[in-house]
């Protein structure tokens, strides 16, 4: 059965596009065909980790919102780009970049179950293991509808007080939604916090697995939005921490 | 509104959007869009303007939650489906004894438009053939033709908490070719079955049948009826609790035209068809199915619709008398979970 995987974020810049890049990189380097819908709407960006160039984009998110066409149409194949080979496979729906095409979809809106009905189309025409939808921080109906659907979600916090409350909200509204599995993942973890202190408090706070501490890390702010970073440096603890979550979301 | 409801309700909203349940509904839609057998109904010409592959699903639940796929708004002609709600509402104007001592309960082998009525006691059938269907009409209340149509529609909007208008060609259409019925009529009045206001009740008869609905409609009707008679939406009572199993049960056996035997067998879900290509069906106390698309089979009834409502019957253990576990549990369906595997 395939499995749906939204990656969340209360607040903005936690490095949610960064780390769903290279989770959904490193579950498909492990042998699984892998989709990402990046349902950033207003604020698209992954797809510049995974090097898919704007003018490379035909059909967009956008495209089968507005009825434009199968969201399949809109999957990019960039399995090549960021190194997956073998019966591994990754798959890229992206948001469109156009300023036109944003500000037409905050304006009109679309229906969001077209959203539901789209990620499962997606999961059957290219048979997919694993999505991973990548979220707009915050709360909207997209969001609200991505952890509904998701048999795993991820919710990444920095260990800051602002965090903290947010992600007491993200998971108010995920217990109202019945979500079946909570992974908390804390991003730019300082190195002078002890990363096991940290861990058993925001599990204690929360109630829910940890499933990996990265930290603040000069090696992937060097790298940000220029490539998957596992990719790159696979032996680096922060890729092993990668392979760490990814194992409890293909065991789970 | 606190935001503590405010929450609640958006997260009901979002999990019917993505419920397991849905999800089937739209696989089901799918499997049997491009059935393409059957023919729309053409003995009038407006009928006959139905596009073939309009096709609409909606379930709501006794709890009041709405799934529905496809063409839902899609507004059509009630027809032979508002005789059994009508039906209710000669109950609570005369009660059970008198209704009875006018149209009889009884199945018919015989075709709907049949002009055959019983021979011990003159009385037409059932109130789902034509001729029991215009007995019953007759026994609506009001003061003239216009109060009587406004109880039938009110009493619509009860069931589906929304006003409903009358398809005016449709209904002229059927007044102007409808000599079997007044033929029918005038049979009943010799027999002092009806009384002797023809026109009006052949009127009230034509425009009840040319009430426009869509198949959310037909879902809300047969919901309230599922949930005891009260609609549960909007928690407003449509008829007096005491009559809806008379218009269930009458449903249930003759509900199809002649096909209700081998419907009641194999789909075990009390159910009114129309021309118009809609399916009302009802699971009581669980929830009710409205279908519609237009192409129908030789015995006057939706092929989509059957199809539909044979394999939510048969996947969900909805059949009156299944006692055996069902392939699918309808609750988790609903509620979603991880015992539901709907990819």
């Amino acid at each position: 059965m395939p499995k749906v995987v939204s990656i969340h974020s209360y607040r903005g810049g936690t490095g949610k596009s960064n780390f769903t890049a290279n989770l959904a990189t490193t579950v498909a380097a492990l042998g699984s065909r892998v989709g990402v819908v990046d349902t950033d709407v207003p604020s698209p960006g992954i797809h510049n980790l995974f090097c898919l160039e704007p003018e490379q984009m035909g059909k967009t998110l956008n495209s089968y919102l507005w009825g434009e066409g199968a969201i399949e149409e809109a999957a990019y194949d960039i399995s090549a780009n960021v190194g997956v080979e073998g019966a591994g496979k990754l798959f890229l729906v992206p948001s469109s970049v156009k300023a036109d095409d944003i500000a037409r979809i905050l304006k009109d809106g679309y229906d969001v179950r077209l959203m539901n009905d789209g990620f499962r189309n997606l999961v059957k025409a290219l048979q997919l293991d694993y999505l991973f939808i990548d979220t707009h921080p915050g709360l909207s109906k997209e969001t609200f509808l991505s952890i509904a659907i998701s048999h795993v979600l991820i919710i990444i916090l920095r260990p800051d007080k602002q965090d903290y409350q947010g992600t007491a909200v993200a998971m108010d509204v995920a217990r109202q939604l019945n979500v079946r599995k909570v992974l908390l993942a804390i991003n730019k973890a300082h190195s002078k916090l002890n990363p096991e202190a940290l861990k058993q408090k925001v599990e204690e706070t929360y109630s829910e697995t940890v499933a990996g501490i990265f930290p603040l890390s000069e090696d992937i702010v060097q790298l940000a939005s220029e490539g998957v970073f596992c990719v790159k440096y696979p032996e680096h603890p922060v890729s092993q921490e990668f392979r760490k979550v990814a194992q409890q979301i293909i065991e789970g | 509104m606190s935001n503590v409801g405010d929450l609640q309700s958006l997260a009901s909203s979002i999990t019917a959007m993505t419920s397991p349940f849905r999800n089937y509904l739209i696989d089901l839609h799918e499997k049997y869009r491009s059935l393409n057998e059957g023919a729309v109904a053409d003995y009038i010409p407006e009928l006959a303007l139905a596009k073939p592959e309009w096709f609409g699903v909606c379930v709501v639940t006794a709890e009041g939650q709405v799934f529905e796929v496809g063409n839902c708004d899609q507004l059509f002609t009630i027809q032979s489906i508002s005789k059994a709600f009508v039906f209710g509402l000669a109950l609570e104007d005369h009660g059970r004894e008198y209704v009875n001592s006018k149209v009889s309960v009884e199945p018919t082998g015989e075709a709907f438009n049949s002009i055959v009525l019983d021979e011990a006691t003159n009385r037409p059938y059932n109130p789902m053939v034509n001729a029991g269907a215009i007995a019953t009409a007759d026994l609506i209340k009001g003061k003239d033709g216009t109060e009587r149509l406004k109880r039938v529609l009110e009493m619509f909007k009860r069931y589906t908490g929304r006003e409903h208008d009358i398809n005016v060609p449709v209904f002229l259409s059927e007044k102007a070719t409808g000599n079997r019925n007044r033929a029918m009529a005038y049979l009943m009045l010799n027999f002092g079955m009806v009384s002797d206001k023809i026109d009006e009740t052949l009127d009230l008869y034509f425009q009840q049948c040319s009430i426009m609905v869509n198949a959310r409609d037909l879902a809300m009707l047969s919901a309230t009826l599922a949930n005891g008679g009260v609609n549960p939406v909007t928690k407003e009572r449509a008829i007096d609790e005491r009559y809806v199993q008379d218009v269930i049960s009458v449903m249930l056996t003759c509900g199809m035209y002649d096909a209700s035997g081998e419907w009641a067998y194999r789909v075990g879900l009390p159910a009114k068809s129309g021309v118009g290509g809609g399916i009302t069906a009802i699971a009581p106390g669980k929830l009710g199915i409205g279908t519609f698309s237009p192409p129908l089979d030789a015995k006057g009834n939706s092929v989509r619709g059957i199809k539909v409502c044979e394999d939510l019957s048969k996947d969900f253990g909805l059949h009156l008398f299944n006692v055996a576990s069902p392939e699918r549990n309808l609750q988790e369906w609903i509620a979603g979970g991880d015992g539901v595997n709907d990819w």
